[in-house]
């Protein structure tokens, strides 16, 4: 099973039961997930754990009760949020709850969105383009880590990331995710 | 449809930062853990003493029976032997 599976494709086999599929969803929206904890919330790395485990839980426990499958994206960012709030109000019972959520957190979620609309673009891109821009931009690699492990010059990194970045700004454009800002 | 540039486009890919080692697994083995529970609080359900063992020693009942007691399965178990 790809990235060209759809998510709704993969709820599907998740609710038939198909634990591939369950490990393909976990591994699609990890990240997301643990951005909003972290980012979001800025909830603590244990607290972060705790809920990163309980929203895939009860996704798990719930995913028959989704009647869009299209839209489990956005249920599970609404699972994280509610449950990142339980963990807030738990530690500061006298706040209000709606003071419990950071201001611009439709926003963010909404600049995580688009986020995930690049990972979908950096695994149309293949490898080994999608790795190294991964590993420079999101696990934040030196050119020489990387160099190392993927067995490179360290003085040829730069330029294949900017290759890369382009190939991933084309795939975008093709597949419709991205329009190309007007020049000029 | 967004309008992003290069730059952008490397933020974007920055904003997901890797899951810390051992989240994802843990989430992405819950089907086979749930199953392999179900099926000990089964037996434990006909097995006083296995029941018992599980409220004494849960870490090492779990263990023995080829389940990683984790936190979580702990709190699990815990909450699923209080409700039973």
């Amino acid at each position: 099973m790809g990235p060209e599976l759809s998510d709704a494709a993969l709820v599907a086999r998740c609710r038939a039961g198909d634990d591939s599929a369950w490990s393909l969803l976990v591994e699609r929206f990890s990240r997301y997930v643990y951005a909003i904890c972290s980012q979001g919330f800025r909830l603590s790395r244990h607290d972060a754990e705790d809920v990163f485990q309980d929203v895939f839980t009860r996704a798990y426990e719930n995913l028959h009760k989704l009647r869009n499958d299209d839209a489990v994206r956005p249920w599970l960012a609404q699972l994280t949020r509610r449950l990142c709030i339980d963990r807030l109000r738990e530690a500061t019972r006298e706040a209000p709850v709606e003071e419990l959520e950071p201001d611009g957190m439709d926003e963010m979620i909404e600049s995580l969105d688009e986020a995930m609309s690049v990972r979908e673009g950096l695994a149309r891109i293949g490898e080994p383009c999608g790795d190294m821009l991964d590993r420079f931009f999101a696990r934040d690699q030196s050119y020489r880590t990387i160099g190392e492990e993927l067995d490179l010059p360290a003085g040829t990194i730069a330029s294949r990331i900017s290759r890369c970045l382009e190939k991933l700004k084309g795939a975008m454009e093709d597949s419709g995710a991205l329009v190309s800002p007007e020049v000029g | 449809m967004a309008t992003f540039d290069i730059e952008e486009l490397g933020r974007l890919i920055a904003a997901l930062p890797p899951t810390p080692e051992g989240w994802v697994r843990a989430a992405q083995e819950l089907p086979q853990v749930r199953r392999e529970l179900d099926d000990l609080l089964v037996r434990a359900e006909a097995d006083a003493a296995l029941r018992a063992r599980l409220i004494a020693d849960l870490e090492s009942t779990l263990a023995d029976a080829g389940i990683e007691p984790t936190r979580h399965v702990i709190a699990d178990v815990r909450e699923r032997l209080r409700s039973a």
